[in-house]
């Protein structure tokens, strides 16, 4: 199977006319689609240098600054992104940390109940977790756990657990295990092979398993909408929703700054990472026949 | 973590596994001191996703509730939540509309665009493909709630959409409000196509170049290729796409909740946003999670499937 | 090509027995332990609603604090903004209460809600911090019965009463041809004047109502129960102790929003259905003159007061104010409801003593002078009604108090909440012509006993 994937299709080389004429009509089409997909994202942008920005996307009379200079302050920016960052990046070391070390032993040893342990860890990555937010609020409020940032993090990394578990566990599965092997000689534990042998190998593997769920993390709104209360402990997803139920009719503008601020850092980490996130995505589900 | 990325297969699991697929590791016997490693995984995974689960079997059968009767002390009351959803008119619009914003946005929109964009990006000049396609995925890697946000003032009174039609002589159209659950629908399909396309693209590349130049060079015209030769090859590749955007958009709250909160008059409002409704504004929190626990099972179902369609290596 | 792989199906039996095993739940309160609570007890934390661009609360609460802290060298006060609309507000606020970790010292909380909350357990009883507390006498009788429990206990000190009425644009009616003032006898002469606006060459919108779940107990009360208890209707019937449902009052109010959108009297459906729709009618929609009428509380003028972000200093000269009337005008010939706010004290506060305490500074009386002033409310105190300052701060605090003779109120029930967000629920769907008021009325009818049981409620005899 593997052998027999091509990974791009050699383009033909001399186009005949035909091809030509594909070429133009797909181009044609996809410019379509991608330009109805564009709108949105202008609006975005556009009405973020606005100040009299509207609903509808228009080029701004006046190029200002104004919106983001209204929201640069504590309270409507730096508090929530901040809060932002220390709920997902404290879930996503959580997750990648408790996912590779549970990967280890799963790729390197055989055991009775792997198969079923595997299945179950698939089974979890397909469970609606809008579903199980109820009760986890309320066994939060049970346990003295709601509205704690401690909380929310553990919650939130156990939640994309299961899926970093499997695609941690495929990247471990491709290091060759004959180098680590010298390393047992030589008597080193479990960890230090991890730390110094495998983690090293599976670095580029292990980047796009952590930004993808950072990104995941980042857009995520209910389980903080959920678990957290306090003004000042909400992460910019719940403030921009309480800001745009808030301002939402009057400061159109404003709205799209704090938008543009709170996307960036996903949006960065996609142009960082390029294609290759794309191709994190390339073996995605059902690809193999 | 947000369900659109929770598709992702490593490549680089891939690569190579024909040479690394030896069976005996280091020692191939897991001994207790070995699965050490496994255990904070363990507790985190029993602690908030086993937990909560069979907690919400527990609640589900009890009249708990945020505010008044049911919130001092809590009771068992058997089946009445699930036997007062199944008597709720507002519980089964809350499934149609489940179904319906589903198939339109999942299985026909996200599927069949993303399929058009991943067969177009294919044939479609280079640097034109390049860009285009990001935008697409630019969508997708955008908050839920800026999503959500974008996607409400391009169909609000007086948006974007209402510029559009303004500028091409038609009437302003009232989405929003008079058919919200299209709107939520094509918000989902503009989130979420670009998953389906990456993942076509990706089993498209697998196809054999010579498999289809070999039909072509029987004369076959690109369409019945398509149909004759394209489509079979890619048939696992759908199904399993489709599972995962189906267990994608069952879970969708935020992008309806910030574009419509479900209304007006429940016209948009999917289970979420129904068991949501009951949970929190109506504060009845062991009805809402009975109606939950319906829709965990929903999505168990449709996890089940995705096990069952997923190729076996990467079970091993 | 090899052919596809077929997924062997799962070992449907390991699967299980790893379900089962799983089942050993993880004692979570041990984590718990770790995050422990986190309050100081040195510490009053204070919590309101913050919405849209008003800031009054927060300066008022600031101001208070400033001199509290001064005075009681080793306390601090913690202000707890709740940002959330209407009815988030106080599902937030319950959400906080529920857990001692998280629950705010102070509250303050609508009377509407308070005896749900006492129902629940969230709330605890005052009296006897009152007994030792001179200025309870000063309050209405009223609003001290507001926030008394069925239990008799009393849960909270009033500090705010409301009434409300028909505010119109004067320059509106000028351009309309209506009359100044304005005294509508009935429902048909609202509308008339509302057609007259739509039918002149004025721009503006003729008539608001909140109506819908967006506008949330806003909706209930100034919209459709202003309506309601004008018919001779009404909601609950105080004798029988029961709901009333399938009554025609309930059915001629849903017309009468039906006739609204119908005759295109009011804003679009989509402003209607914008939880913020009061902001932008009070910063931007009246001061340009784009409302004729707008049904709302006595409060609203603080949005216009000096110092305001939308200050308007016009606004007592431009705009007016009508009784709402009933139906045809039946006695009393006028209608309106009044509502009212208060501190409270959770059950999960550290320090009852300490914040009762902080409760007494907010409602001093020099500051609940200042308070009721800055707030445009009405006071339920007859010491601050007293004072030349309030009696001269605004120029219709007089013809709202008046109205406090012949108010009615909601029923004080722990139900009502949930009976408000059913009425919001049918006003909706009549508003959005998903159902004619007949259905919408029978919907509420199943929902509301559904919500207190068959044995509350009762059909009105029609």
């Amino acid at each position: 199977m593997t052998a027999s994937r091509t990974p791009v299709r050699p383009r033909r080389s001399g186009k005949g006319p035909r091809e030509r004429t594909v070429e133009t009509a797909s181009s044609l089409a996809i410019t379509v689609i991608g330009v109805a997909f564009l709108i949105p994202l202008l609006w975005v942008v556009l009405a973020s240098f606005d100040t009299s920005a509207t609903l509808a996307v228009s080029w701004p009379q006046q190029w200002s600054l104004g919106n983001f200079a209204a929201i640069w302050n504590t309270e409507t920016t730096f508090r929530p992104l901040a809060n932002s960052l220390i709920l997902c990046g404290g879930a996503t070391i959580v997750t990648m940390v408790a996912a590779v070390l549970c990967a280890y032993p799963f790729s390197r040893y055989r055991f009775a109940a792997k198969r079923p342990l595997l299945l179950t860890v698939i089974f979890a990555t397909g469970l609606p977790i809008t579903a199980i937010m109820i009760p986890v609020y309320s066994l939060f409020v049970q346990v003295n756990l709601i509205d704690s940032m401690v909380g929310a993090i553990l919650f939130l990394g156990a939640s994309s657990l299961p899926y970093a578990i499997f695609l941690t566990k495929g990247f471990m599965d491709a290091v060759p295990v004959e180098i680590e092997e010298s390393a047992w000689t030589e008597g080193a534990g479990v960890l230090r092979t991890l730390r110094s042998v495998v983690i090293p190998l599976m670095r580029s593997g292990l980047a796009v398993a952590t930004i993808f769920t950072f990104v995941g993390m980042w857009g995520n709104f209910f389980v903080p909408f959920m678990l957290l209360l306090s003004p000042d402990q909400l992460p910019a997803a719940v403030t921009l929703y309480t800001f745009s139920s808030q301002y939402g009719q009057v400061a159109y503008g404003q709205l799209a700054a704090f938008s543009i601020f709170y996307s960036l850092p996903v949006v960065a980490l996609y142009l960082i990472m390029g294609r290759s996130l794309g191709t994190g995505f390339a073996a995605a589900g059902g690809v193999k026949g | 973590m947000s369900t659109t990325a929770s598709a992702a297969r490593p490549e680089a699991g891939r690569r190579g596994t024909g040479r690394s697929r030896r069976r005996a590791g280091i020692g191939d016997r897991l001994s207790l001191v070995r699965a050490l490693p496994m255990l904070p995984a363990a507790i985190l995974l029993l602690a908030f996703m086993a937990g909560p689960i069979l907690y919400s079997l527990y609640l589900a059968f009890t009249d708990k509730a945020i505010r008044g009767e049911g919130a001092a002390d809590t009771s068992f009351v058997g089946l009445d939540n699930f036997a007062r959803a199944l008597g709720d008119g507002d519980f089964w619009n809350a499934v149609v509309l489940t179904i319906v914003f589903t198939t339109i946005s999942a299985v026909i929109g996200q599927n069949v665009l993303g399929m058009t964009l991943a067969l177009l990006m294919e044939r479609a000049h280079r640097a034109v493909a390049f860009v285009m396609t990001s935008i697409v995925i630019a969508a997708w890697i955008l908050p839920e709630v800026v999503a959500g946000y974008l996607l409400y003032t391009f169909f609000a009174d007086g948006g974007s959409l209402d510029a559009i039609l303004g500028v091409v002589g038609l009437p302003k159209q009232t989405l929003l409000f008079s058919a919200p659950i299209i709107a939520v629908s094509f918000a989902n399909i503009w989130r979420g196509a670009a998953f389906s396309m990456l993942v076509y693209s990706a089993a498209l590349g697998a196809i054999p170049g010579d498999v289809q130049e070999s039909a072509a060079m029987d004369g076959a015209g690109p369409v019945r290729r398509f149909w004759s030769i394209t489509l079979p090859l890619l048939r696992p590749a759908i199904a399993t796409n489709l599972m995962l955007i189906t267990l994608q958009t069952l879970s969708v709250f935020g992008l309806i909740f910030i574009m419509t909160g479900g209304g007006p008059a429940r016209k948009s409002q999917t289970l979420p946003l129904y068991m949501y409704e009951q949970a929190f504004s109506y504060g009845q929190l062991g009805y809402g999670t009975a109606v939950a626990l319906i829709l965990l099972l929903i999505g168990a179902v449709a996890s089940l499937v995705y096990l069952r369609l997923l190729p076996e290596e990467d079970k091993r | 090509m090899p052919a596809p792989m077929r997924p062997s199906p799962p070992g449907r039996r390991t699967f299980l027995r790893i379900a089962a095993g799983s089942a050993v739940v993880l004692p979570l309160a041990a984590l718990a332990g770790c995050t422990g609570a986190d309050r100081d007890p040195g510490t009053i934390r204070v919590a309101y609603q913050q919405f849209g661009s008003g800031t009054q609360m927060e300066t008022m609460l600031r101001r208070v604090s400033e001199s509290y802290t001064a005075q009681n060298p080793g306390v601090s006060i913690e202000l707890v903004p709740i940002v959330a609309a209407e009815n988030d507000y106080f599902t937030k606020n319950e959400l906080l209460m529920s857990s001692p970790r998280t629950s705010a010292d102070v509250v303050y909380e609508d009377s509407f809600i308070l005896l749900s909350d006492v129902g629940a357990g969230y709330l605890q009883s005052i009296d006897d911090q009152i007994a030792g507390w001179p200025l309870w006498d000063e309050i209405a009788p009223a609003s001290q019965e507001a926030f008394t429990g069925e239990d008799g206990h009393v849960y909270g000190i009033p500090v705010s009463t409301d009434t409300r009425a028909l505010w119109y644009h004067r320059d509106v009616f000028a351009e309309a041809g209506l009359p100044d003032p304005w005294e509508p006898a009935s429902w048909e002469e609202v509308l008339e004047a509302a057609r007259t606006i739509r039918d002149s060459a004025s721009e503006a919108a003729p008539l608001f109502v909140f109506s819908g779940k967006a506008q949330g107990e806003k909706a209930s009360m100034q919209g459709f129960e202003m309506l309601l208890y004008g018919t001779g209707s009404t909601l609950y019937d105080e004798e029988t102790r029961r709901w009333v449902l399938g009554s025609q009052g309930f059915e001629d109010s849903l017309a009468f929003l039906r006739t609204l959108f119908d005759e295109e009297l009011t804003l679009p459906l989509s402003q209607h259905l914008d939880p913020n729709i009061s902001e932008t009618i009070y910063s931007t929609l009246l001061p340009e003159g784009r409302l004729g009428i707008l049904l709302d509380g006595s409060w609203i003028s603080r949005s216009w007061a000096e110092g305001a972000a939308g200050a308007w200093p016009e606004w007592s000269e431009t705009m007016g104010l009508a009784k709402m009337p009933t139906q045809h005008g039946q006695d009393p010939g006028s209608v309106t409801l009044a509502g009212g706010w208060g501190w409270t004290i959770p059950q999960y506060a550290t320090d009852k003593e300490a914040a009762f305490d902080f409760i007494e500074a907010l409602c001093a009386p020099e500051n609940s002078v200042l308070r009721a002033i800055e707030d445009n409310h009405i006071t339920v105190r007859a010491d601050v009604a007293a004072d030349e300052r309030y009696l001269g701060y605004s120029p219709t605090v007089g013809f709202f108090t008046e109205l406090l003779e012949t108010a009615r109120y909601r029923p004080a029930l722990p139900a009502y909440p949930e009976v408000s967000a059913a009425i919001q629920e049918a006003m909706e769907v009549v508003m959005t012509g998903t159902a004619d008021p007949a259905q919408a009325l029978a919907a509420y009818g199943d929902q509301v006993t559904g919500i207190v049981g068959a044995e509350n409620v009762q059909e009105e005899e029609r």
